[in-house]
């Protein structure tokens, strides 16, 4: 005999994907169950680099980004709470001529589609904001409005503030079995029975085996993207920094340590719950961070880890409904730039299920994009 | 002048890998070269001897039978150390061993690495926290700094109060007045509770009464010396605002203040975790230790089979003991290597374990004996400092569990608390049993803080310069490939034959 829960829509996954559909569900007055398997934020919601990225964005993600952005904006009075958003530029160094050709025909394509967000800046004025970038670094390109956040505190505000407004999160539950009998989805953790008649999958790096359950083949891939942080040390950066074609970015928080990521991949173990590092690539990422500016010699490395991440074969996220069967939604597989589209992704979501459509154009995320067509 | 004897080596691979040369340590090494088995000793100070004897051979002291036979016995183990063939990298800063046998470490400015079959952890300890107010103040040290700075550098520091529970702290308080130190005062806080409770251990104490007699001799030799003593203390506190001015205690209702810009505090010991909680050894809260302590069996062997603990990081054992079981490990892991009969073995490690079992019954009359009281290890004041890196009080922690900080990564990721350069080593084993109150639980359920690597600092320039290089070529590895490669030739001309 077990128990069942019951509500309108179903959630599986508590990273900020799904807390955020959770609160903008709660808030319309919906009745939401999220299921985490483990504990709400505790893979890439809570350990990425808290990038709160405008600047450079695939074009399809723009119009999502840029809404994303504005909420992020308001976003500590909007849940009440403190997500450790702070609004800093973002500069991407050009690092040769060859970069600033990468910038320059960039620059040409955001104009042609209306996008004046991003400013391309010469020599001195790369030097002028940051004036510890190496001697040899030509350029660069700013967007102003961006930022970071923390993103444990930024996924457990959305928490918190859905279950304010109602949303039920159940932690330590694995889903292992997902049916749908009449209108209803009826899904099983080792311990309780959920029926709801809207499924949303945020599931993150295993979201392709909810997929499956839900009817939806997807060639998602995981992979485990690593950080490290050093101990504090003089402040020489404000805005937020990475480069044109050299994998790294880093940010320095107001207590004075310097967050140091780049997209680097560790080794993923999904079936453990965890990673492993690749100190080689590790110690590419310093040499770089070292040869942009040369000040970080000195800086004592104090924790690297990475997060367990989900990716698509063209790196864009898959948003929308799903292909194969009614009231089910995916929000997923964020190729390590999902956290700044947290809040407009649940809002995106809740119109999805409350209005039937987005004012967003999904096309570019649909879950069967790489189906093969008949031939 | 640094013992580094490391020979010009083509290959960086070894059957054995043992971080730490303390008693542990290097009895394992001495035990495994014996056997032939190819070993390598990685470790932090520039001299082998651990926290233990460190600077056996050099000591900066005149007279250095001043630090006791127990100190100076340690000499006859760095001799045979030194003579052994483990090569041995001082001075060096290992911030990664995994669990596929890779170890990376910092040596004159350089990331290097090397790789082993087999690995001993023998980390040793480090002193247990002593969450009280005012601890965090400048002018507020360890007693085992202080011995530190007198094994070390001959450092003495005069007018101080010595403060807490132990034999270490009794240990540096006599050492102090052999030099004719003055020591303001020892305020002991071991519980009258715990003298009754530890008779029940008596049996086990007489078994050892070699060990028994000396923690005697040494409260005796304090008291003869005239030193203010005051036993029984409780609700102990550092005074003064931006730095030490003193202590306050009580003595069984009575308030005391005593002023001194110098405290040194003790209360026992407890394993350095660090490395074995980054490898991802299983773990257990040891009760009568008050401390995580990495699982093993009886060869030291933890839950990842070719990792073994030895010493004091495997559990506080004392420097015999250590010494007994870093060979009981060294003979464990000569069987998995194939060097060594596991019958043999078994005759070998007899002694050293029949040695420890009965430490083991004189340790749990000491565990009983200076167990720390509750008040001393989980503060309840809200301004008490628990995490000194990041200045978080009982307070701030208090918020972060009302806020669904529960376990101790989510209580890390709310406050920061463990988020420091000291990865968590000060606050670690105060906030799995505070959580344990908060939460009316075992301290085995909170659980401990997820760590990784770098298990120590490591800079960035350091890390850049690492290289995964793969070992030199020596010679017979090239006349094998070129072996396997003329083998594959001719197996080609057969087939095209």
């Amino acid at each position: 005999m077990m128990a069942i829960r019951k509500s309108d829509v179903l959630v599986i996954g508590g990273g900020i994907q799904g807390s955020s559909t959770a609160y903008h569900l709660a808030q319309r007055g919906i009745s939401v169950v999220v299921l985490e398997k483990d504990t709400v934020s505790r893979h890439a919601s809570g350990v990425n680099a808290g990038g709160i990225r405008l600047l450079g964005r695939n074009i399809a993600e723009v119009e999502l980004s840029k809404t994303a952005m504005k909420m992020w904006h308001q976003l500590d009075d909007e849940l009440d709470a403190d997500t450790g958003f702070r609004a800093r530029s973002l500069i991407n160094v050009a690092a040769d001529e060859a970069d600033l050709h990468t910038l320059r025909s960039r620059e040409q394509q955001m104009h042609g589609l209306g996008y004046f967000h991003e400013v391309m800046l010469d020599q001195q004025e790369l030097r002028e904001r940051l004036p510890h970038v190496a001697d040899h670094c030509v350029g660069g390109v700013v967007s102003e409005q961006d930022g970071y956040a923390i993103p444990f505190h930024s996924t457990q505000a959305f928490r918190v503030a859905a279950e304010r407004k109602g949303a039920f999160f159940c932690e330590g539950e694995q889903v292992q079995q997902i049916r749908k009998v009449g209108g209803s989805w009826l899904v099983s953790t080792a311990t309780q029975q959920y029926q709801a008649e809207h499924l949303v999958n945020c599931a993150g790096a295993w979201a392709d085996l909810i997929s499956v359950m839900i009817g939806d083949n997807v060639p998602m891939s995981y992979s485990a993207p690593m950080l490290m942080i050093t101990a504090r040390m003089p402040h020489f950066a404000t805005p937020v920094v990475g480069a044109v074609s050299r994998p790294l970015s880093f940010k320095q928080f107001e207590n004075g340590t310097v967050l140091i990521g780049g997209g680097a991949k560790g080794f993923a173990d999904r079936a453990n719950n965890t990673t492993r590092l690749d100190y080689s690539l590790l110690a590419s990422g310093a040499h770089n961070a070292i040869e942009f500016f040369p000040i970080m010699k000195t800086a004592c490395i104090n924790r690297m880890w990475s997060g367990l991440e989900a990716y698509m074969p063209d790196n864009l996220p898959v948003i929308g409904k799903s292909a194969r069967s009614e009231n089910a939604y995916h929000a997923f597989a964020f190729s390590a730039h999902g956290f700044q589209l947290g809040p407009v992704i649940g809002q995106v979501m809740a119109d999805l299920i409350s209005e039937g459509s987005s004012c967003f154009d999904l096309d570019p995320f649909k879950i069967n994009r790489y189906e093969r067509k008949v031939l | 002048m640094a013992d580094n004897h490391r020979a010009p080596s083509l290959d960086s691979s070894y059957d054995i890998a043992i971080i730490g040369a303390g008693p542990a340590g290097m009895s394992a090494a001495i035990t495994a070269t014996t056997s032939g088995a190819r070993v390598v000793v990685l470790d932090d100070k520039p001299r082998s001897g651990g926290q233990v004897y460190r600077n056996v051979d050099t000591s900066p002291l005149v007279k250095p039978a001043v630090l006791g036979e127990d100190y100076l016995k340690g000499s006859h183990i760095t001799a045979s150390f030194k003579c052994c063939s483990a090569e041995h990298i001082s001075g060096v800063n290992v911030w990664h061993v995994g669990d596929n046998g890779e170890v990376l470490f910092s040596l004159e400015g350089d990331a290097q690495r090397l790789t082993a079959r087999q690995i001993i952890v023998a980390t040793g300890a480090m002193e247990r926290p002593f969450p009280i107010p005012g601890w965090h103040l400048p002018g507020v040290m360890s007693a085992g700094s202080a011995q530190v700075m007198l094994k070390s550098d001959g450092l003495v520091c005069d007018g101080a109060v010595f403060a807490g529970t132990g034999p270490l702290l009794y240990l540096i308080v006599a050492q102090y007045l052999r030099l004719g130190v003055k020591v303001k005062a020892l305020v002991d806080t071991t519980p009258k509770k715990n003298y009754l409770r530890s008779m029940s251990e008596i049996t086990g104490a007489l078994n050892a009464p070699a060990m028994l007699i000396k923690g005697l001799g040494l409260m005796n030799e304090i008291r003869k010396s005239g030193t203010e003593v005051y036993r029984f203390a409780d609700n102990l506190q550092v005074m003064g605002g931006d730095a030490a001015a003193g202590v306050s205690f009580c003595v069984s209702g009575t308030s005391h203040e005593i002023v001194s810009d110098h405290v040194f505090l003790h209360q026992g010991v407890i394993p350095n975790l660090n490395m074995t909680r980054a490898l991802g050894l299983q773990h257990h809260w040891c009760e009568q230790q008050l401390c995580w302590k990495p699982v093993t069996n009886n060869w030291g062997q933890s839950s990842q089979g070719f990792i073994s603990v030895a010493g004091d990081s495997s559990g506080i054992v004392g420097a015999d003991s250590a010494a007994a079981m870093g060979r009981v490990c060294a003979l464990g892991q000569l069987v998995n290597l194939g060097l060594m009969s596991e019958q043999q073995a078994v005759t070998e490690a007899a002694e050293d374990q029949r040695f420890m079992a009965r430490q083991q019954r004189f340790r749990r009359f000491i565990d009983c004996l200076y167990r720390p009281i509750d008040q001393h290890r989980k503060p309840v004041d809200d301004n008490t400092v628990v995490c000194r890196c990041e200045e978080r009080t009982v307070k701030d922690l208090k918020q972060g569990f009302a806020q669904g900080g529960r376990e101790p990564n989510q209580l890390k990721s709310q406050t920061r608390c463990g988020m420091g350069p000291c990865q968590g080593r000060m606050c670690g084993h105060t906030v799995s049993e505070l959580l344990a109150d908060w939460r009316n639980e075992l301290v085995a359920d909170v659980g401990y803080y997820r760590l990784r690597t770098p298990m120590r600092l490591v800079t960035l320039q350091e890390l850049s310069r690492f290289t995964d290089v793969m070992p030199a070529v020596s010679p017979s590895a090239i006349h094998s490939t070129e072996s396997s490669s003329s083998e594959k030739g001719s197996s080609l001309q057969e087939k095209a034959q």
